[in-house]
């Protein structure tokens, strides 16, 4: 009796994660399962599409180079703070940091720093002049979207770097680094960095499937000579004719090989980067790099400004305040927020509750899919885990749309929050397989040894010790369900507005004050989260935290 | 075609407007009491209306939540603005929902969107006829028949109308009107202050097609299907054109604003001296709020503004027919209209009893739609890598 209840369970495990984790293949083959049949003329023409080639190249160039940078930077920032008392400073801003969205962030830097941009005018104002043309950021350029996807990218790679670290033995590490003779920064690089970088690779693809696919910021501060392969993808799909259905078909094949070949270049990096610090450790070189960690006490200082700049630029677009008079004769008013606040309400608490039911549901899925997979004692590969976060998003929402619609299903919140699980479940997976994996087994094991129930030990101890690591769980699946706009329209149907369906609507209009409102109030949603989680992450100890510190 | 050829100039039809106004309101309000719209009335009530609306403008949003309690307060029917950031994403729903009952009472639609609807049978048809306040429209001096070519037969209505213009700062062109010289030679005074939408976005595009007209003079063979030798004769002077204009542009020429928003936003910082428009009240507006200098220009092409319409749709599987073609009904309304005009998003009104001849601009045909995909693909392939 007791095993087939367990067989039951495990099955019934299998197949909720399987259904979870399986939403996206289905989604994107019923949507594509429909598409006109292609012509080997119409594969000519694709491939012989002028500036195919240099989109595709400059897309994977900084979908490549964006994040990696943003871990180096996020590596060495951790270094720097991780076991000195300004940790606790970070660890506590962290939550404004990462709560800004991607395209505020690219909006408030190109303003600021861009050619002609207010920060140049104003440095050289001092000076009575006027910046020269040159200088500065290009307004849409590779350089301004590699700077800006690289510069928001680093708070992420810290955030989970900070769960990671909860589960690993860094301060051991460092220890025996001091032993064999090593300065403590060359020990961070040699011992504490190659496995960093292996629990960080679904982080790594994250951050490249998301740069690669990402929409608003390519349209606004990206280079359009060429288009970055996001935009001419984007063209295509909202093409109705046989022939832009038939490109749009062959754009999203590109598009997951352009996927696996960053995947490829995850692993090729990390071997090339392990044996470059391997190579380093035996003829026991000074590493150059620790010379410059030093300069990485700087940024959470200089983060903290740019976000307070962007938040400040963003606050007197919302009062009213714009390039054509000067800042003492701007005309400010509080009646934007007045307006805009009636409207927003509703929306807020649909985003709240859908936010909040599908990261609890996300994050507990996960647990099961973790669980199930130890049990088993077989993991399966990360990338089908992940298939929310890699396969395009546009048709595999296309198909559940259909799937939807078949059904003659109700337009309810339900159903929303259903559409946000695949992603929800992705990133916390995302989160949480480090720490769950590398979960020491002594604790369970002494715990048996108390005579502990299978359950009792899962609750009371690995439950327990994950709890710092469920938590940032929790805030990202938050946050991300927060940014769903795609899922949230097609399957709400506009029954259920969120304030991210009518923030992107609003943003598309390029109107900087209603803009500022939105994006302002947006923000605000993931910062609670965050910062209820580090408020709490603080209280509770991992697993590592209570063994060393 | 014909019909649009018809209704080329905005006619001087100020002697008689008055009549006919009269005739058109006679005609709504016995339309109006006839018992098929009392019907549809009595089914509107405690209607939803879910209209998907491009909702990236604050004026226009602001409107349909005036309208909306308007509408509640009269007709006892709820309109519900489903913001979209592109009005595509409402046609893909439509595709998907393939006709079976939609979750769209009410679309904000024209163009190749609007094409497409039509031909594959996803629209409600004959909403002239059963739209009293249909009668008001000013058909033959808007050239209300046709959207881009392709004939509305009642799958739509029109709700607003667009003529393409350019605002600028004032030291860039001398006249009103211009031609693409006067553009060259402002870009020579000012490099690196001129730009326009990258194609294909609909606005860029649109500066083409005028460029093109006044390049070749107006001539014949772009209000026709577009043959290989039309192709080669008229397509080169334009890119000879752009091949002198581009280097002088922003950023030489090496990035262009993805939207005529975007544009309008790049003007507001004072980074480029120009931006086009579609609304030909946009100056005053943008002036009004203070976003734009008080200085600023409002231009065209000698030859005439590029004239089409935007319009209203009901889809075949909406849930809420009744109330849809009320809103409709109410949005053409002169008290609705007035509003659209004189508040803050200016649209210009398509009722006879609202015409303003001296506010229109002159107005330019559209091109044959087999240009638009020629000059989109050719730009691609000369300019776009």
């Amino acid at each position: 009796m007791a095993t087939k209840i367990r067989r039951l369970t495990l099955a019934t495990g299998w197949l909720l994660v399987t259904f979870v984790a399986g939403l996206p293949v289905f989604g994107v083959v019923l949507g594509l399962w429909l598409s006109p049949p292609i012509s080997w003329e119409q594969v000519s023409v694709f491939f012989t599409y002028n500036g195919l080639l240099s989109s595709v190249l400059s897309s994977l160039l900084l979908s490549l180079l964006a994040p990696i940078i943003a871990l180096y930077v996020a590596f060495t920032v951790y270094s720097q703070y991780r076991f000195n008392p300004r940790w606790q400073a970070l660890e506590q801003r962290l939550a404004p940091l990462l709560s800004l969205p991607h395209l505020a962030v690219a909006l408030g830097i190109v303003y600021l720093f861009s050619s002609g941009g207010m920060v140049w005018s104003v440095l050289w104002e001092l000076f009575g002049s006027t910046p020269p043309e040159w200088f500065g950021l290009g307004r849409k350029s590779l350089l301004s979207m590699l700077i800006a996807i690289s510069i928001k990218e680093v708070p992420f790679f810290l955030f989970i770097f900070s769960a990671l670290g909860r589960q690993l033995a860094i301060k051991d590490w460092l220890l025996q680094g001091r032993a064999l003779g090593y300065s403590e920064s060359a020990s961070w690089w040699l011992l504490v960095f190659p496995t960093v970088l292996k629990q960080s690779r679904l982080a790594l693809l994250a951050a490249m499937a998301f740069t690669l696919s990402v929409l608003d910021i390519s349209l606004l501060i990206g280079p359009n000579i060429p288009e970055l392969y996001a935009v001419v993808l984007y063209n295509w799909q909202t093409g109705f004719t046989a022939d832009e259905q038939a490109m749009a078909f062959l754009g999203n094949l590109l598009l997951l090989t352009m996927l696996g070949v960053l995947v490829a270049a995850i692993y090729t990096h990390e071997w090339f980067a392990i044996k470059r610090i391997r190579t380093l450790a035996v003829m026991a070189n000074p590493l150059k790099i620790t010379r410059l960690a030093r300069i990485f006490t700087a940024w959470l200082g200089l983060f903290s400004l740019l976000t307070l700049a962007i938040l400040l630029t963003f606050l007197l677009w919302s009062l009213g305040w714009n390039t054509q008079s000067p800042f003492s004769a701007a005309s400010w008013s509080t009646t934007l927020w007045q307006d805009e606040w009636f409207f927003m309400q509703t929306p807020l608490l649909n985003s709240l509750n859908i936010a909040f039911f599908s990261s609890v549901l996300g994050v507990a899925i996960t647990l099961i899919a973790l669980e199930l997979q130890r049990q088993s004692k077989r993991y399966l590969p990360d990338y089908v885990w992940l298939l929310a976060i890699l396969l395009p998003q546009l048709s595999m929402v296309y198909g559940w749309q259909i799937a939807h619609t078949d059904m003659s299903a109700s337009y309810s919140t339900a159903w929303i929050v259903l559409s946000h699980l695949p992603f929800t479940f992705a990133y916390s997976y995302l989160v949480l397989r480090g720490p769950f994996q590398s979960l020491d087994r002594h604790y369970e094991l002494v715990a048996a040894s108390f005579g502990y129930s299978y359950w009792q030990r899962w609750w009371q101890v690995r439950f327990m010790l994950l709890r710092p690591a469920l938590l940032s769980a929790l805030a990202i699946a938050f946050s991300v369900s927060v940014a769903q706009y795609i899922p949230t329209l097609m399957l709400g149907a506009g029954r259920v507005s969120t304030i991210t369906t009518e923030a992107v609507a609003i943003a598309s209009g390029n109107e900087q004050s209603i803009t500022a409102v939105y994006m302002l109030v947006q923000a605000a949603l993931p910062f609670i989260a965050f910062f209820i989680a580090s408020v709490l992450a603080q209280r509770l100890r991992g697993s590592f935290d209570a063994a060393h510190q | 075609m014909v019909l649009l050829l018809a209704a080329l100039c905005v006619p001087s039809v100020a002697i008689g407007n008055d009549a006919l106004n009269d005739l058109n309101d006679s005609q709504a309000s016995q339309l109006e009491s006839t018992k098929q719209w009392q019907q549809t009335l009595a089914t509107a009530r405690g209607e939803t209306v879910y209209f998907y609306a491009w909702g990236g403008s604050k004026p226009v949003n602001d409107y349909l939540r005036w309208a909306a309690r308007e509408i509640a307060s009269r007709y006892k029917v709820r309109l519900r603005h489903v913001k979209v950031a592109d009005i595509s994403e409402a046609v893909s729903r439509l595709k998907a929902e393939d006709g079976s009952k939609s979750a769209i009472d009410l679309l904000w639609v024209n163009g190749e969107n609007f094409s497409y609807l039509k031909e594959q049978k996803l629209l409600l048809g004959g909403l002239t006829s059963v739209i009293p306040n249909s009668t008001l429209l000013a058909t033959e001096e808007l050239s209300l028949r046709n959207d881009f070519g392709v004939p509305m037969d009642g799958f739509e209505i029109p709700w607003g109308v667009g003529q393409f213009n350019i605002i600028a700062n004032e030291n860039v062109f001398a006249q009103m009107s211009i031609t693409p010289a006067d553009i060259l030679s402002a870009a020579k005074k000012q490099p690196g202050r001129m730009s326009y939408p990258r194609p294909p976005e609909f606005h860029g595009t649109t500066f083409l097609k005028q460029l093109l007209v006044a390049l070749s003079h107006n001539d014949e063979r772009l209000f026709e299907l577009a043959t290989p030798e039309a192709q080669q004769q008229l397509l080169p002077t334009l890119w000879n054109y752009l091949d002198k204009l581009h280097p002088l542009l922003w950023q030489k020429g090496s990035a262009f604003p993805s939207s005529n928003t975007e544009q309008l936003a790049l003007f507001q910082q004072n980074q480029q001296a120009m931006t086009v428009s579609f609304n030909p009240n946009q100056i005053s507006k943008e002036q009004d709020e203070k976003r734009i200098p008080q200085s600023a220009k409002r231009v065209y092409f000698e030859g005439g503004a590029i004239t089409n319409s935007h319009n209203l749709a009901i889809p075949k599987g909406a849930q809420s027919p009744a109330g849809a073609k009320v809103v409709i009904h109410f949005l053409l309304s002169e008290l609705a209209q007035e509003r659209k005009l004189n508040g803050s998003w200016g649209d210009p009104a398509v009722i006879t009893p609202l015409l303003d001849e001296v506010s229109t601009l002159p107005a330019q045909q559209e091109l044959h739609s087999s240009w638009q995909q020629m000059i989109e693909d050719t730009w691609q392939q000369r300019y776009g890598a």
